[in-house]
C-alpha cells in the first residue's frame, strides 16, 4: 500500500453541493445498509471515522472530519445522529457538509456516544462498530463499551464494502472530477518542475496548483531515489529526474496519479518511464467485469520481472473511491488489514474505481507511473483522462 | 547541542524512567497520525515521524532500540532521518514480542487501535503498564535543540501572515486566499500546517475554507500553524479588506488589550487558568461574559504537539504551573455580536520569568485598502 502524509488539518475547500449530491443518494445508500443490518439482526451501528480515514462515515452522511474524529448513530429506523469532536461552535459550519439533522458537539466522543446510544433506545441492544479506518482511540471505545454494558457488539468493519465497492453515477462523476484535477495538476506540474529548485519549492507549487482548483486534501511522495513526505529535511535540489506520487481528494473522492519527469536528453530513463506506462496500460487492461483482481497482478509480474519485487513493495494498486486505499485489493497482506475478500477471490465489477502504479529502480534512481480508472464493460477507462 | 546528543540526553532520561520505574522494555507506539495538540512519542525519541499505520520503538532497559515500521518502503527514509540503527518491517515486531518478560510499559496507547492493543496484550498474556507520563514529563520544557526549529517555524507563521497582507483581495475565493498562505509557507520549508482562514463580513467562527467568494469590507480571520521537524507554531491575526467601520476598530481593541493582559498573566510559576482568566476577565470588563463561554468560546490558548503539548489548555481550572521551557499559543480569539468572530494569538517562550512571544507580526488590525 502506498501511503502519504496524513494532514494534521484537511485544509482545503470545504463544501457539500446537494445538487451534485443531493439528499436522495444518501438516503438510497442509507436504504442498502439498512436492509444489511437487518439481514445481520443488528439494531443500530456504531460508525467512527476521522480526519485520515472518514470513507464508511461520509458514505452515509457526507460528512467528512476536518480534524479529530467522531461517531454516527445509525439505528436500523429512525434518524440518523452525528456526534462530533469538536468545538459546540463549530456545529453550524458542520451541519453546512451533511444532510443529517442532528450534529452534535462534545470532546469525550466515548462517553457521549455512550449517552447518545441509551437516548436512542440501544442501551439493551445488539450494536455493529464500523471502524474499518482502525482510528477510534482505544480509551474512549472502552469508555463506551463500559457504559453500554448490556449491549452485544459486534465488528462490522466490512459491512460496506459490497455497497462502496460499485461506485454509483453520481460517485463516478464526482470522481471523475477528481481526476481530471489531478490530471491538470500533473500537467502544470511540468512547468514547475526544475533543476536546481528546491524539493520542497516545488512541493509547494505542486500544493498550490491542486488547492486553487478546490482540491480538499493532497498528497504528495516525490523523489529521485525513493519516494519520501514533504519534511523540512527535504532541501535537496532536484536534478535531472524525479518520480511523484500525487493523489488529491475532490468533493471526498479520491484520484492517484503517478508520474516521473525525466530532462530531455536521458534516453535511458525516458525509455524507463516508457516502460512503466505501458505496463500500467497492460494491468490495466485487465480491468474488466468478470475477471479475478488477481490476473492485474499476474500481468504485472510477467511484464516487470527482477523489478516486480520493488514494485510490489509499494502495492501495485488497489481500489480507490472515499478512501485512498479501499477494496478490491491485489495482494492479501493489503486485502486483510481491512477484513476485505482475498485478491484471489475477488472478481471484478462494472463500475469499481482502482488506481494502478509501477514504481522501479533503475541505475538507483526511481521510476513511477500511475493512474486511476473505473471498470466498465468496455474495458478501463481513465478517471484522469479529459475524454 | 547537536541532533546525536539531544536524541541521546532523551534516550538516557527514558531508561533512567524506565529503570526508576522498574520496566525492562518500553514499547512505543505510533499510529501515522501526526497531530498539532498531541505529542508524537516515537517522533520525540527518534525524528522520523512515521506515516502507515503501526510504528513501534522497542526500548530495552539495556540494549539497543529497534524501530519496527509499516509500510517497510519507508524503512529507508526512516535510516536516514533518524539514529536508529536497527529497523526493521512491522510484521517482524510480533517475534520479538513473544520473547519479552519482565515489566512492559506501553506509551502511545491512546492513539492505538483495540485490535493492535488486543494482539499485545494476547501476545505478551498480559497488559503493559501504560507509561506515557514518562515521556510527557521529560518533553515540558523545550530544549535548545526543539527552540531551534520552533524559532524557523515561528519566522515562517510570521511570513504566512505577511502573505495574506500582501496578496488578500476581493474576488478570491476562500480556498484560494487559504492557499495563498499555505504556499508562502510550503516554499519557506513548512512540512504540514494547521492552517485555517476564512473570510466574511461577520464570522461566526474559524473553519476550513469554502468556496466563498471575498468581498471588499470582509473581515479576514487566519489561525495559522505551520509544522517545522514535527513542532508547531501558531499564530492568529485578523485582516480588513478596505477600511472598516469604527465598531471593528473599537472592539478588535479590546482583543489587543486582552491579549496584552493575557501576556503579562503568563508569569513562570503561575498556573495556566491564570491566563485564561486575564483574557476573560478583559472580556467581562467590556460586558461581553456570556461570550466567554460556550458556544462562543472556552480555551484561551494551548499547547502545542509533537514535543510535549503541556500545559494544556488556557482554561478555567487547569492549575499546571506555567514552567521555564514551555511553548504555547495564548489567543483571545472571540466573537463578538457588533463585529463577529477575530483573531489575535502568538505562540510563547515561556522564559525565566515571564512569557515572551516567537512570533513578530503586529498585532494591530491590517487594513488592507
Amino acid at each position: 500500500m502506498i501511503f502519504g502524509r496524513h494532514s494534521v488539518l484537511k485544509r482545503g475547500c470545504s463544501t457539500w453541493d446537494p445538487k451534485q449530491f443531493p439528499r436522495a443518494e444518501f438516503e438510497s445508500r442509507l436504504d442498502t445498509v439498512r436492509k444489511e443490518m437487518a439481514h445481520r439482526d443488528l439494531d443500530a451501528l456504531v460508525i467512527y471515522g476521522d480526519n485520515y480515514s472518514f470513507a464508511d462515515l461520509c458514505y452515509l452522511t457526507n460528512y467528512f472530519p476536518k480534524v479529530r474524529g467522531g461517531i454516527a448513530v445509525v439505528p436500523r429506523d429512525g434518524a440518523l445522529s452525528l456526534l462530533l469532536n469538536i468545538g459546540s461552535r463549530d456545529v453550524p459550519f458542520a451541519k453546512t457538509l451533511t444532510w443529517v439533522d442532528d450534529v452534535r458537539a462534545s470532546n469525550q466522543v466515548g462517553s457521549a456516544g455512550a449517552e447518545l446510544v441509551k437516548e436512542k433506545g440501544f442501551a439493551k441492544s445488539r450494536l455493529g462498530l464500523v471502524d474499518s479506518g482502525e482510528g477510534f482511540p482505544l480509551p474512549q471505545l472502552e469508555e463506551m463499551k463500559r457504559a453500554l454494558p448490556d449491549v452485544q457488539w459486534t465488528n462490522e468493519d466490512a459491512l460496506f464494502e459490497p455497497a462502496r465497492l460499485k461506485k454509483s453515477p453520481l460517485e463516478l462523476n464526482a470522481m471523475r472530477a477528481a481526476g481530471h484535477l489531478l490530471n491538470a495538476v500533473c500537467e502544470d506540474a511540468q512547468k514547475v518542475i526544475k533543476p536546481g529548485r528546491k524539493e520542497y519549492e516545488i512541493v509547494a507549487d505542486i500544493d498550490r496548483l491542486a488547492r486553487d482548483a478546490g482540491a480538499e486534501d493532497i498528497r504528495i511522495l516525490t523523489g529521485e531515489k525513493r519516494l519520501q513526505p514533504p519534511s523540512f529535511k527535504q532541501s535537496a535540489d532536484v536534478g535531472n529526474h524525479w518520480a511523484l506520487y500525487l493523489a488529491v481528494q475532490h468533493e471526498r473522492y479520491w484520484a492517484e496519479a503517478g508520474r516521473t519527469y525525466v530532462a530531455p536528453g536521458d534516453g535511458k530513463l525516458r525509455a524507463a518511464y516508457e516502460k512503466a506506462r505501458e505496463v500500467v496500460a497492460r494491468m490495466a487492461a485487465e480491468l474488466r467485469p468478470g475477471n479475478p483482481v488477481a490476473a492485474v497482478d499476474d500481468i504485472a509480474r510477467r511484464e516487470l520481472g527482477e523489478f516486480y519485487a520493488t514494485a510490489a513493495v509499494y502495492g501495485l494498486g488497489n481500489g480507490i473511491g472515499l478512501n485512498q486505499w479501499e477494496a478490491p485489493f491485489l495482494n492479501d497482506d493489503d486485502a486483510r488489514r481491512v477484513s476485505a475478500p482475498s485478491a484471489g477471490a475477488t472478481e471484478l465489477t462494472e463500475n469499481t474505481t482502482v488506481a494502478l502504479r509501477v514504481v522501479f529502480e533503475t541505475e538507483g534512481k526511481l521510476v513511477m507511473f500511475g493512474d486511476s480508472f473505473v471498470v466498465t464493460q468496455n474495458g478501463p477507462v481513465s478517471l484522469t483522462s479529459k475524454t | 547541542m547537536d541532533g546525536p546528543q539531544e536524541y541521546s540526553q532523551r534516550m538516557s532520561k527514558i531508561r533512567q524512567g524506565m529503570r526508576d520505574q522498574g520496566i525492562e522494555t518500553l514499547l512505543i507506539f505510533d499510529s501515522g497520525r501526526h497531530n498539532f495538540l498531541r505529542m508524537n512519542y516515537v517522533a520525540y525519541l527518534t525524528d522520523f515521524i512515521s506515516i502507515g499505520p503501526e510504528t513501534i520503538l522497542v526500548v530495552p532497559a539495556e540494549n539497543e532500540p529497534i524501530l519496527f515500521l509499516t509500510p517497510s518502503w519507508d524503512i529507508a527514509r526512516a535510516k536516514d532521518e533518524s539514529w536508529v540503527a536497527d529497523i526493521r518491517p512491522f510484521k517482524d515486531f510480533w517475534s520479538l514480542l513473544s520473547k519479552l518478560s519482565g515489566k512492559i510499559g506501553l506509551v502511545g496507547r491512546e492513539a492505538m487501535h483495540i485490535r493492535l492493543h488486543d494482539e499485545i496484550v494476547k501476545t505478551l498474556k498480559r497488559a503493559p503498564v501504560n507509561a506515557k507520563d514518562l515521556i510527557e514529563n521529560i518533553a515540558r520544557r523545550k530544549t535548545e535543540f526543539e527552540l531551534e526549529r520552533l524559532r524557523k517555524a515561528a519566522a515562517i507563521a510570521d511570513a504566512g501572515v505577511q502573505a495574506l497582507h500582501e496578496d488578500a483581495r476581493p474576488g478570491l475565493k476562500e480556498y484560494e486566499l487559504a492557499a495563498i498562505v499555505e504556499h508562502r509557507m510550503r516554499s519557506l520549508g513548512a512540512e504540514d500546517n494547521f492552517g485555517m482562514v476564512v473570510a466574511h463580513h461577520h464570522n461566526s467562527a474559524l473553519h476550513p475554507p469554502t468556496a466563498r467568494v471575498v468581498e471588499k469590507g470582509d473581515i479576514i480571520i487566519g489561525e495559522i500553524t505551520p509544522c517545522v521537524g514535527g513542532l508547531f507554531v501558531q499564530i492568529c491575526r485578523t485582516v480588513v479588506l478596505g477600511q472598516p467601520p469604527p465598531v471593528v476598530e473599537e472592539k478588535y481593541a479590546i482583543l489587543k488589550r486582552a491579549m496584552r493582559l493575557g501576556m503579562d498573566a503568563a508569569k513562570t510559576g503561575a498556573p495556566a487558568s491564570d491566563v485564561a482568566a486575564a483574557i476573560n476577565g478583559t472580556l467581562i470588563e467590556a460586558g461581553y461574559e456570556k461570550y466567554c463561554r460556550p458556544p462562543f468560546m472556552r480555551v484561551r490558548g494551548h499547547g502545542l504537539g509533537c514535543g510535549s503539548s503541556a500545559p494544556g489548555n488556557l482554561e478555567d481550572g487547569n492549575e499546571t504551573p506555567l514552567e521555564e521551557g514551555m511553548t504555547f499559543i495564548v489567543h483571545p480569539n472571540q466573537y463578538l455580536p457588533e463585529t463577529g468572530y477575530m483573531t489575535l494569538g502568538d505562540t510563547v517562550l515561556m522564559t525565566r520569568s515571564k512569557a515572551e512571544p516567537m512570533t513578530h507580526s503586529s498585532w494591530d488590525l491590517y487594513v488592507k485598502d
